[in-house]
């Protein structure tokens, strides 16, 4: 099954429209904030699914927290890639250019990480960049992410290398210079111990790696 | 020093507090435009760049404001940021933080893109409270995700966008086996960064188009 997943607000519906001439699709999700679906323009979209026999989904996503949105999409969009019955994604396509400003791009943020095709429509479809498949746990290697995951906790040095194994302590400490390199890993001294943990790029890392991972 | 990049509507207090929150800023770039047709939003549009001027002017920080000529057009405006972020690094300058809060929907999803395309720390300011959010700093680093070859078929594709080249003509301009062009184009087809099309004159054969994506997801030098 194919599914088009478009960002939506009530002043939207020539964009959505224009989606949906682009994009072959065979189920409409549109995710908007509380009360956009009661408008007429997404009436006139409902009357049009039903005569096309589409099946019409719409998704509430509150307009409060940045990061909290782009969860919700990324939920969707891996909820719609599932439901497709294609591990890949290449059955749903995205179009951001409905909604608020927040909502697109939290929208594209939430492709880029889970690697959905992604188009733009406006006067004019654009597609977007976003590699098919590419997803951000792709821009890791799995002992980079396992390891980000056995320090979510903020445990001590020694502890975060046991619970890398079987990887031995040699690999387990290549890892973390290479995450502390990138930014991803901070560690802090407390007493006589190291604690390392995620800096703030290395949780947003890991959040979107689960993500990925939920979808596969 | 660093030059922070912005989008700017009509709102000057969604892009003034990034230039204060920054340390030693050195330039501001910004991206403005209106809805022609709207002498409203032109003229607001208008008000908000000379406030940002005027602010710019008496915390003696250069300003480089950048008119749009279509803020509607997501392909031109995120072209052109990115050449203009690529620009300032060849230079030598540091990109501080790109804030996208203002501008058009397009204008800004574009500069967004870009931010996550270069590795650029992005900020939204708050609606309401005008506090500045910052978005997480997800790099697709595509050098990672295309392969060399894939990358060099792209890029030959994109020089010679006026021509039309089959599987066996490109193999051929770039002096490869036939085989090998097969299966980096059906990896680029997968990865939906071209498609093979049907021949015109000859259904045995297809033409291989290159995605209006591609372009920006190469970048300039292609």
């Amino acid at each position: 099954m194919r599914t088009l997943v478009s960002t939506y607000g009530p002043e939207d519906t020539e964009k959505v429209l224009l989606a949906m001439r682009t994009v072959p699709y065979d189920r409409l999700v549109l995710l908007g904030e509380d009360g956009a679906m009661e408008s007429e323009g997404s009436r006139t979209i409902q009357r049009l699914e039903e005569v096309s026999g589409h099946e019409l989904v719409y998704e509430t996503i509150p307009d409060k927290d940045f990061l909290g949105m782009v969860d919700m999409i990324s939920e969707v969009l891996s909820s719609n890639a599932a439901r497709s019955g294609g591990g890949s994604g290449s059955k749903v396509v995205l179009n951001i250019s409905g909604g608020s400003k927040l909502l697109g791009d939290a929208a594209l943020l939430a492709a880029f990480r889970l690697g959905v095709e992604t188009i733009h429509c406006d006067s004019k479809a654009t597609r977007l960049p976003v590699v098919r498949g590419a997803t951000a746990k792709s821009m890791y290697t799995p002992l980079q992410t396992r390891f980000l995951e056995c320090i979510e906790d903020r445990p001590v040095l020694g502890m975060a290398i046991t619970r890398m194994q079987p990887t031995s302590k040699q690999g387990a400490e290549r890892v973390l210079r290479e995450l502390r390199k990138v930014g991803l890993v901070t560690s802090e001294v407390v007493g006589e111990r190291i604690h390392i943990g995620l800096s703030e790029e290395g949780t947003d890392v890991l959040r979107a790696v689960k993500m990925c991972k939920r979808r596969e | 020093m660093a030059v922070v990049f912005g989008t700017l509507g009509f709102r000057p207090r969604s892009l003034i507090p990034t230039i204060k929150s920054m340390p030693d800023v050195e330039k501001l770039v910004f991206y403005c435009g209106a809805d022609k047709s709207d002498p409203e939003a032109v003229k607001k549009v208008a008000d908000a760049k000379r406030s940002v001027l005027e602010y710019c002017s008496s915390m003696k920080i250069a300003v480089d404001p950048v008119d749009l000529e279509d803020p509607f057009d997501f392909k031109s405006i995120a072209m052109r940021i990115r050449t203009d972020i690529r620009r300032h690094r060849r230079e030598g300058k540091e990109i501080g933080v790109f804030n996208i809060a203002g501008g058009t929907k397009p204008t800004s999803s574009a500069a967004l893109l870009v931010c996550i395309l270069e590795g650029v720390p992005t900020v939204y300011i708050h609606d309401l409270t005008y506090e500045e959010i910052h978005l997480p700093l997800l790099r697709m680093e595509y050098n990672q995700v295309l392969s060399e070859e894939e990358r060099q078929i792209l890029g030959f594709l994109l020089k010679n966008r006026t021509k039309e080249f089959t599987e066996v003509e490109l193999a051929k301009a770039l002096g490869k086996h036939k085989a090998t062009i097969n299966h980096h184009l059906r990896n680029l087809v997968a990865k939906g960064a071209l498609r093979l099309e049907k021949h015109p004159k000859d259904a045995r054969k297809k033409v291989v188009r290159v995605e209006d994506s591609t372009e920006l997801l190469l970048g300039e030098e292609h």
